[in-house]
């Protein structure tokens, strides 16, 4: 399996080496940020040898409750991420994608999701045991697991949430993630192992708590954390929710974060405008954004549906609960329910809070359910004097838009700010 | 009617069905058709639903008219609506969205809407923001069958109910729930029995009028729809109207209203003789079974989450089954997947399907389109195409 040529964990695996070889030879890089690569290089290595560790893979999408499966001992392979991480390190998804055009899947469909699926049918990715999913966020994560079961040949659970917070509702998520852990015991004749999921859930209330403390410190000006390492933040919680490893990189980043304001030192040389991002970048063109951030003194200082934890703790002495608890303050489950006041009231506390020049919309064209929310937003955050820009594109798909375009719109948009 | 000799756009040769009329005309006026404005005149309240899983007998047991939000019967500029909802949202719900924006469903007393897929949600989001409707809910619907799924269902209607009642001031009571779904049971066997015209070899009926009686059905209040659907059954007994055509053909796919969208497969030749549309089968598929000493409620809420299934619906299968069961009680063909553009539940079914009907030798036909589309040439070309591979297959 590792040594097939068109193995994309392998790709990845080895694009992180040479990252890392490169970032630990430099001085001047964040401790925090090498302990991130280490992270990515561990949870990709994991994944490529577990078939020949006899391990048993679960397969899930974005914001499905992974600590389920790392309390099971089961290697879970977050497939969206899968398909962002392709794009980033390899900067190419075309082969994956037009495997899943072959599928008969539609271009409308969100390209990580076409991207997911047609990987397995070429055997890019490794076959899972089992398919595991959820309806968070949209109806691309809702409708992609059946059709990898298909192609796999392997079981699956779809973990339905519901659309509101009710306490009935919340109850009833809670009975899926029962069922999916029978369903997960009857499969891999693992047993579920109820105090590690408690710590994993302790540990995950740390998470968020940091992550918070890490926002705080994202206010002062000029802002300590790097432009875009935000996606840092949001990987960590998609890969390791819960794990030691994302305790000892929030607290190291904390630190190093704490001893730049001490200094008033800057993540960029000089700080100019603050944004807002709303939705992810481009994978593809991260080096790009990075190295135009850093040229225009741009800085995402807060991003409300990806770092903006909701309110809340999570309750490790009821850790089904508890995971049901997190599926609600996730901050992208913000856009999830009935887009109410509430949604909005945050993105202009952001704002204020943060201090905030400008935000970027990132209109990924196969995500339907976030685009539909630009004029909200946009109306929102004209109320606190933030005028917003719109980039059209696509996470992983080059053929939306192009560098010179983004570079073009951005620069607009600077002149704007700059003239305010 | 659509057979070799008249396919070319030739007239057909049939006596036109003169209740059909009403129901045409009830299409042409909507949203202002006479009864609406009447009843708007007089007081009455008119609610907004915005999905097959909203229980419309709810509504019609509080003394309201339900009339189902659709837009324009045909493409048109859609700046609104792409302006609010955004150019890759399904342009079912910006035609919406854009009639609304412009005033079209100003005389809406409230507007309930379901949990059911993006588009649809966010339709809702939008349209509360700024329309301006007085009432506005949301059903949290759930995506599978189970018990809990069936708990959860019961309690969201029962909230929707009390909901309701809180607003209007007033108290629905079971009886005037059992008289509602009575009456919509009623519709629901009338248009069982128009569909039992369409098994016939040669329906008297083609898929496009029928497509004009399902639009009518939920913009007229039922007491009168039910009355008109009667006169077009008895109509239809004794009409000596039989269509024939090259294939027998099923629609499925995405929400679709504009009749003239089929009359243009039909004028290629197809037979469309069955459906798996939210205008049609979807709407209409399955009664509301009261068991003996059952709250209405409980019934209702056990119907709507149990009907004939919603891509978004898990799991897949069952909706698989119950299109290959219509496929093979309607004797077709071929099946045309007709799926507006960002319309993601259906495009993601749609591998799956083909492979489904694939097995039990039943051709798919895959076509894209926008929502109020009449078809083109391009459409035309493709379904020509498909008929001459049916036929060379037969």
């Amino acid at each position: 399996m590792k040594k097939a040529a068109n193995n994309k964990i392998q790709s990845i695996v080895r694009a992180c080496r040479i990252i890392l070889r490169m970032i630990e030879a430099d001085p001047n890089t964040r401790h925090s940020q090498k302990m991130y690569y280490r992270m990515l290089l561990q949870y990709y290595t994991r994944l490529r040898d577990a078939r020949e560790n006899g391990q048993f893979i679960a397969a899930h999408t974005v914001f499905f409750p992974a600590e389920i499966l790392l309390a099971m001992d089961i290697i879970p392979m977050h497939t969206e991420t899968t398909t962002w991480m392709t794009s980033l390190f390899t900067g190419e998804c075309g082969d994956i994608l037009a495997a899943g055009a072959r599928l008969g899947m539609a271009t409308e469909i969100c390209a990580p999701h076409r991207g997911m699926a047609g990987a397995f049918a070429s055997g890019a990715l490794p076959r899972p045991d089992v398919m595991v999913w959820s309806n968070m966020v949209c109806d691309n994560t809702a409708k992609s697991g059946e059709l990898v079961m298909d192609i796999c040949g392997c079981p699956g659970f779809f973990i339905d949430r519901p659309f509101k917070d009710s306490g009935l509702e919340k109850t009833y998520m809670a009975g899926e993630i029962r069922d999916m852990i029978a369903f997960l015991e009857d499969k891999s004749g693992k047993k579920m192992d109820y105090d590690r999921l408690s710590t994993i859930v302790e540990r995950m209330d740390r998470q968020i708590e940091l992550t918070r403390q890490v926002n705080e410190l994202r206010k002062n000006v000029p802002t300590p954390f790097s432009p875009l390492g935000f996606l840092e933040l949001l990987t960590i919680d998609y890969l390791f929710p819960g794990q030691p490893e994302s305790i000892e990189y929030l607290e190291t980043l904390k630190a190093e974060l704490e001893e730049m304001v001490k200094q008033k030192k800057g993540a960029i040389p000089k700080e100019r405008f603050r944004l807002m991002t709303l939705f992810i970048p481009p994978m593809y063109l991260m080096s790009f954004l990075e190295k135009l951030s850093v040229e225009s003194g741009a800085v995402s200082v807060i991003e409300p549906f990806f770092t903006f934890w909701g309110e809340g703790r999570l309750d490790a002495s009821r850790p089904v609960e508890a995971v049901v608890e997190k599926a609600y303050m996730i901050p992208e489950t913000r856009m999830y329910g009935p887009l109410g006041e509430s949604a909005l009231e945050a993105i202009k506390k952001c704002a204020r809070e943060w201090k905030v020049d400008g935000a970027v919309y990132y209109a990924d064209v196969g995500c339907r359910h976030s685009c539909a929310t630009i004029k909200l937003f946009k109306d929102a955050l004209a109320e606190v004097d933030v005028p917003v820009l719109t980039i059209d594109c696509d996470v992983v798909d080059q053929t939306v838009t192009s560098e010179e375009e983004v570079r073009d719109k951005m620069e607009r948009f600077f002149e704007l700010l700059e003239d305010r | 009617m659509y057979d070799h000799q008249n396919k070319h756009n030739s007239q057909p040769r049939y006596t036109p069905l003169k209740t059909l009329e009403v129901f045409k005309a009830v299409n042409r006026s909507f949203p202002h058709t006479d009864e609406i404005n009447h009843i708007h005149d007089q007081g009455g309240k008119v609610f907004g639903w915005l999905c097959t899983y909203v229980p419309e007998e709810i509504l019609h047991a509080a003394g309201i008219l339900p009339v189902r939000i659709t837009g324009y019967d045909r493409e048109t500029d859609l700046d609104d609506g792409n302006a609010y909802l955004y150019m890759n949202n399904c342009s079912f719900s910006r035609s919406c969205l854009q009639m609304g924006l412009t005033k079209e469903y100003a005389f809406l007393d409230g507007v309930v809407g379901g949990s059911t897929c993006d588009g649809a949600r966010r339709l809702f989001d939008l349209w509360r923001q700024y329309i301006g409707t007085p009432f506005h809910h949301v059903l949290t619907v759930p995506r599978k069958y189970t018990e809990n799924a069936h708990s959860l269902y019961l309690a969201e209607v029962e909230m929707f109910k009390t909901h309701l009642e809180d607003h209007l001031e007033i108290k629905i009571t079971d009886e005037e729930l059992m008289g509602s779904i009575e009456l919509y049971n009623q519709t629901r066997s009338l248009l069982r029995e128009l569909y039992n015209h369409r098994k016939k070899p040669n329906p008297p009926i083609s898929g496009s009028e029928v497509m004009e009686v399902l639009d009518a059905c939920f913009r007229m209040p039922k007491e009168s729809f039910n009355h008109h659907l009667k006169k077009l059954l008895q109509e239809l007994d004794g009409s000596q109207n039989a269509y024939s055509g090259r294939a027998r053909l099923m629609l499925s796919g995405s929400v679709l209203a504009n009749p003239d969208f089929i009359s243009s497969i039909e004028q290629q030749g197809g037979l469309v003789v069955a459906d798996e549309l939210c205008t049609s089968t979807r709407y209409w598929g399955d009664m509301v079974e009261v068991q003996p000493g059952e709250p209405p409620l409980k019934a209702l809420a056990r119907r709507y989450l149990n009907n004939y299934p919603c891509a978004r619906m898990f799991p897949s299968e069952e909706r698989f089954r119950r299109i290959i069961e219509t496929a093979r009680e309607f004797k077709v063909d071929g099946v045309i997947s007709e799926i507006i553009r960002y319309c993601v539940p259906y495009s993601h079914d749609l591998p799956l399907l083909t492979k489904r009907l694939a097995d039990i030798n039943i051709p798919v036909l895959s076509i894209d389109l926008e929502y109020g589309s009449s078809g083109s040439g391009q459409i035309a070309t493709r379904v020509q195409a498909f008929l001459e591979m049916i036929e060379a297959k037969k």
